[in-house]
C-alpha cells in the first residue's frame, strides 16, 4: 500500500498540487508587488494578508509570520484609514495574540470599519478561544445557511468537533466537501485535513483508518501539505507503518516546520536509528526555540507538546500549556495542559 | 486592467484568471486570422496552466442590428470554438518540468501541444497552428483609474499565460456568409462526477471586450457600489441571464455617466449614454475579416455604429492596440481629444511573426553601485569581507547556517524583509566574494558580487548584483536592490571617508 492514496471518483476536481503551489506563489510576490506600488487600493494590502497566510496554513512556511508582522508594521505608516486595523487584527490572530486583535478590532469599528467584517472576525476569535461558544454555534449556523460557502462551513464543523458532536461536524464538512464548485486545490486540502482531525483526534472514539483516508486525499490534493503529512505519519507510526511515515515526513522537512524534524525523529528511534534521530531532534529543539522566541503563543501548543514528550522538558512543557489556556481557554487546550500535568508530576 | 485579477474566484486560481484577448489579421499571411486569449497577471516564470480548466475561444458571426441610439449587434446561434486542456506537470530523465496540452479544434479535430514550444504545433493541412505558453504581457496601463492621473506602465516586465490560434480565414470562418464576428474566451473547470451533493462546474472568467469588468461594470470613480465582477464572470457568454440584465445595465449607464464626467463635461447624451450601455452589455469583440484590423482600429465598429455611421474598419484587437487609451478617450470625451496615459506601448511590441506575442521577460537585470574610498583595499575587506554582512546598516539580525562555501545567511532588514543567501565563492587574497539568493527577493538567477580593487591610495568597492525579476515587475526589484546597495555603501563612505 502507498503512503498516499490517490483521489477517488468521488473528490472533486482540482488544479494539480504542484502546479497550485507553483501558482500561489506567483499571486503572492504578485499581491506584494501590488501593495509597493499602491497600498492604498483597497483590497491589495487584505490580499497580501490572504495569501501569506495560505502559505502558512498550507506550505508550513512559518516565516510568513515575520513577514506578515513587518508587513503589518509597514501599512500602518502608509495607511490611516480603518484597513489598518483590520489587517493588524488579522495578522495578531495569525500568530494567536488574540488579545491584540480585539483591541485593534476595536479601533476598526471606532475608525468606522465595516461593522460585517469586524463581527466575522470576533466570531472567529471567540471560536479559537472557546468562549461565548453558544453565540458561536448559533452565528455560525446563520453565516453557513446563507449560501452555503465553502468558507463558512468548514469553521462550522471545527466547531462542532470541538464541542464533540462529531456526527453534525462530519456531515457540514462532507456537505463543504461536494459542493465545492471551484478548482482551487487548497479549499478542498482544507476541509480534507479538518475530517482527518475530526476522525483522528477529536472524536471520542477515533478512527484512525478513516482519518488517515482523509489526510491522504488532503496530501493527495496538495502533496506540499506539511501539517496533513505530519498528521498522517502520527497515523502511520502508530500503526507501526514506520516506512511510509518516514517517506511522508523527509519531504516536508525542507519546510522549516520543527513537528515534521520531531514526528522524524520519533519514526527514527521506533526503527532504533538514534544518531539520526538525535538530529532531528537537535533540529526540533533549535526549530522549536526560534519558533517561540518571535511567536510564543502561535506555538505554544504544539511546542508543549513537544517538550512533554521528545523535548524532555517537562517544566517548560507545562509553561507553554498553562501559556496557552491563559490565551485560549478551549477544552483542548485544558485538556492538554492536565495531560502534561499529570506526565510531569 | 484590461481582464486582469477581475473578481475574487480568479483571484483564488490565477492561472484560471483570463487577463486578455485579442482578433487580428495574420501579420504573416492577410488569408489567415489571429486569436489569442492571455491569462494569469504577473506569471512568474515558472508558471503553468490549470489541468482542471478548459480554455477555449468561441466565435460567432453577428450582424447589425441597429444603429445610433438603437445600437446593437446580434450574434447567431452557431459556434466556432477552439478548446484547450493541460495536463499535469511531467519531469524528464534530466529532471525538468513539462506541461503537455490538447487543443481540440472546429470540427473535432485535436492537436497536441507542448506549452512555451516556440513553434507551437500545426495541423497537417496547415489550417491551424497554435502556440500555449508564456510571452511578455501585451497590454499596458499608464492611469489612475480612480482620478485619471497619468502614470508609468503599471505591468512593465510582467508576462502572462498565453494561447495563440492562427487559422485559415476562409475555410475556418467562411466569410461568404458575413464577414463580421464577435469572440470572446472563459476558463470553465472540466465537468466532473456528479458528487453527493455537487453543483454543476461554473464558469471561473470570461472576456469580450477588455475592461468590461475593471473598467466598466467596477468603475473605480463609483462609491459605494458592490463588486459585481464574479456574478459577470459567472454569466454564459452571448447568454447574459435575462434576470440579471438589469442590474448589469444599470450599472454601465451608472458608470458610463461617472466617465463621462471624468473631465468636468458632459460629452454625451443619456439616450447615447443608454445606447453605449447596451451595445456594451452584449459583450463580444467584433472583428470583420473583409476590413482592416490596425492597431487604431479596436472599438470603430461599436463607435461607428453607436455614432450613425456605418464602421470602416475591421475592428478587432491587435497585439500592440492602445485599448486602454481608446476606451477611455471614448467614455470620457466622445473621441474629442486623444486621452494618452503615461506610457506608448507595452514592455514589448508585438512581433511580426508566429506567435505574436513578445517573448518573456527574461533578461538578466544588473544593478551596481561603486565608491571609491579613502583606506587601502585590506582594510576595507577586513570591514565586509566576512559573509555575516554584519556591518550593513540596513540589516536588522543575521543568522549564519553552516561554514565555508554554500554557507547560508539569513538576513532580517529593518524594514522586516527576510532574505536567504548563499556564498557561493570567496577569494580574500582578491578581495571577492559571490552570492546567490535563497528566497526573500522576487527574482530568479540571482547572482550578487562584492568586491575591493586598489585605487590610487585608497579602494573602489563595488557591489554588482543580476537577477531576473520573477513574478514583480522589475522596477520593484530594482529598487529593493539598488537601496540595499547604496545604503550599504554610503556606509563605508561614512566610516572610511573619501579621498580628497
Amino acid at each position: 500500500m502507498s503512503a498516499i492514496a490517490d483521489l477517488d471518483d468521488r473528490c472533486p476536481a482540482a488544479t494539480d498540487g504542484e502546479i497550485a503551489v507553483i501558482n500561489l506563489e506567483s499571486a503572492r510576490r504578485r499581491a506584494w508587488e501590488r501593495f509597493r506600488g499602491n497600498p492604498s487600493i483597497a483590497g491589495v494590502a487584505e490580499a497580501v494578508v490572504d495569501l501569506e497566510r495560505l502559505a502558512t496554513q498550507f506550505l508550513g512556511d512559518l516565516d510568513a509570520l515575520d513577514r506578515l508582522e513587518a508587513f503589518a508594521a509597514q501599512f500602518a505608516c502608509l495607511d490611516d484609514s480603518f484597513r489598518v486595523p483590520l489587517v493588524q487584527a488579522e495578522v495578531a490572530s495569525a500568530v494567536h495574540r488574540f488579545a491584540d486583535a480585539r483591541d485593534h478590532l476595536a479601533r476598526a469599528a471606532e475608525m468606522g470599519g465595516p461593522r460585517d467584517a469586524i463581527e466575522r472576525h470576533t466570531l472567529a476569535i471567540d471560536q479559537a478561544c472557546g468562549v461565548n461558544l453558544g453565540a458561536v454555534l448559533a452565528a455560525r449556523r446563520r453565516l453557513a445557511m446563507v449560501d452555503g460557502r465553502l468558507e463558512d462551513l468548514i469553521p462550522l464543523g471545527a466547531l462542532l468537533a470541538d464541542l464533540e458532536r462529531v456526527a453534525e461536524a462530519d456531515a457540514v464538512y462532507g456537505q463543504a466537501f461536494y459542493s465545492y464548485d471551484g478548482i482551487s486545490p487548497f479549499p478542498l486540502a482544507w476541509v480534507c485535513f479538518q475530517l482527518g482531525m475530526l476522525w483522528g483526534e477529536l472524536a471520542p472514539e477515533p478512527d484512525p483508518n478513516q482519518a488517515a483516508l482523509w489526510y491522504q486525499r488532503a496530501i493527495a490534493y496538495l502533496p506540499a501539505y506539511v501539517k496533513a503529512r505530519v498528521h498522517l505519519a502520527e497515523i502511520y507510526a502508530v500503526q507501526q507503518r514506520l516506512g511510509d511515515a518516514e517517506a511522508l515526513l523527509r519531504p516536508a522537512l525542507s519546510s522549516g516546520d520543527p513537528e515534521a524534524d520531531w514526528r522524524l525523529a520519533d519514526v527514527l528511534i521506533a526503527q532504533g536509528r538514534f544518531q539520526e534521530a538525535e538530529g532531528q531532534l537537535d533540529a526540533a529543539r533549535r526549530g522549536f526555540n526560534n519558533l517561540l522566541g518571535r511567536h510564543r503563543l502561535a506555538f505554544a501548543d504544539h511546542a508543549a507538546e513537544f517538550y512533554a514528550g521528545s523535548g524532555g522538558d517537562c517544566r517548560r512543557a507545562l509553561e507553554l500549556a498553562r501559556a496557552n489556556v491563559a490565551n485560549r481557554p478551549t477544552r483542548r487546550a485544558i485538556n492538554q495542559a492536565e495531560a502534561i500535568a499529570g506526565r510531569c508530576r | 486592467m484590461s481582464d486582469h485579477v477581475d473578481g475574487p474566484r480568479s483571484i483564488g486560481d490565477p492561472a484560471a484568471d483570463i487577463s486578455d484577448l485579442f482578433a487580428f489579421t495574420s501579420p504573416e499571411n492577410s488569408a489567415r486570422t489571429v486569436l489569442a486569449v492571455c491569462a494569469f497577471p504577473s506569471a512568474g516564470e515558472d508558471a503553468m496552466f490549470s489541468n482542471v480548466v478548459d480554455y477555449a475561444i468561441a466565435v460567432r458571426r453577428v450582424t447589425v442590428a441597429g444603429v445610433g441610439d438603437a445600437a446593437r449587434f446580434q450574434p447567431a446561434d452557431d459556434e466556432i470554438r477552439f478548446s484547450f486542456r493541460f495536463q499535469a506537470l511531467q519531469r524528464d530523465a534530466a529532471g525538468k518540468v513539462h506541461q503537455r496540452g490538447v487543443g481540440t479544434l472546429p470540427g473535432g479535430r485535436q492537436l497536441r501541444l507542448t506549452v512555451n514550444d516556440e513553434h507551437g504545433a500545426s495541423t497537417a493541412d496547415g489550417d491551424f497552428r497554435v502556440y500555449a505558453g508564456l510571452r511578455s504581457d501585451p497590454f499596458y496601463l499608464a492611469w489612475i483609474a480612480s482620478s485619471l492621473e497619468k502614470v508609468p506602465n503599471l505591468l512593465q516586465h510582467d508576462n502572462v499565460l498565453c494561447i495563440v490560434v492562427e487559422f485559415d480565414t476562409r475555410r475556418v470562418l467562411d466569410p461568404e456568409k458575413g464577414s463580421l464576428f464577435g469572440v470572446i474566451a472563459e476558463t470553465v473547470p472540466v465537468p466532473q462526477p456528479p458528487g453527493r451533493i455537487g453543483h454543476p462546474p461554473v464558469r471561473i472568467d470570461w472576456i469580450g471586450r477588455p475592461e468590461q469588468t475593471n473598467v466598466r461594470l467596477n468603475n473605480p470613480g463609483l462609491s459605494g457600489v458592490d463588486d459585481i465582477r464574479d456574478l459577470w464572470n459567472q454569466q454564459t457568454p452571448f447568454a447574459i441571464s435575462t434576470v440579471l440584465q438589469p442590474l448589469f445595465l444599470q450599472r454601465l449607464k451608472d458608470s458610463f455617466t461617472d466617465w463621462d464626467l471624468r473631465d468636468g463635461k458632459a460629452d454625451w447624451t443619456p439616450e447615447a449614454l443608454a445606447a453605449n450601455a447596451n451595445v456594451f452589455l452584449d459583450d463580444f469583440m467584433l472583428f470583420d475579416v473583409a476590413k482592416p484590423i490596425t492597431d487604431e482600429s479596436y472599438l470603430e465598429i461599436e463607435k461607428s455604429t453607436i455614432d450613425g455611421h456605418p464602421y470602416r474598419t475591421g475592428g478587432g484587437r491587435t497585439i500592440d492596440a492602445n485599448v486602454i487609451d481608446i476606451l477611455f478617450t471614448w467614455l470620457v470625451n466622445h473621441d474629442r481629444e486623444f486621452l494618452q496615459g503615461g506610457a506608448t506601448g507595452a514592455t514589448k511590441p508585438g512581433l511580426t511573426r508566429f506567435p505574436y506575442l513578445a517573448t518573456p521577460n527574461s533578461e538578466l537585470q544588473t544593478v551596481t553601485h561603486a565608491v571609491v574610498l579613502d583606506a587601502d583595499p585590506g582594510e576595507v575587506w577586513s570591514a565586509i569581507g566576512s559573509f555575516d554582512l554584519s556591518w550593513h546598516p540596513r540589516v536588522a539580525r543575521v543568522r549564519l547556517t553552516g561554514t565555508g562555501l554554500g554557507q547560508l545567511r539569513t538576513m532580517e532588514t529593518i524594514d522586516g524583509r527576510t532574505i536567504v543567501e548563499r556564498l557561493e565563492a570567496i577569494d580574500d587574497q582578491k578581495r571577492s566574494m559571490r552570492y546567490t539568493s535563497i528566497a526573500g527577493m522576487a527574482a530568479s538567477h540571482y547572482t550578487g558580487t562584492l568586491d575591493v580593487k586598489p585605487k590610487g591610495r585608497g579602494s573602489v568597492a563595488e557591489w554588482r548584483v543580476q537577477y531576473l525579476a520573477n513574478g514583480q515587475p522589475d522596477i520593484a526589484v530594482k529598487t529593493i536592490v539598488s537601496a540595499l546597495q547604496k545604503t550599504g555603501l554610503d556606509s563605508l563612505t561614512a566610516r572610511f571617508g573619501v579621498p580628497a
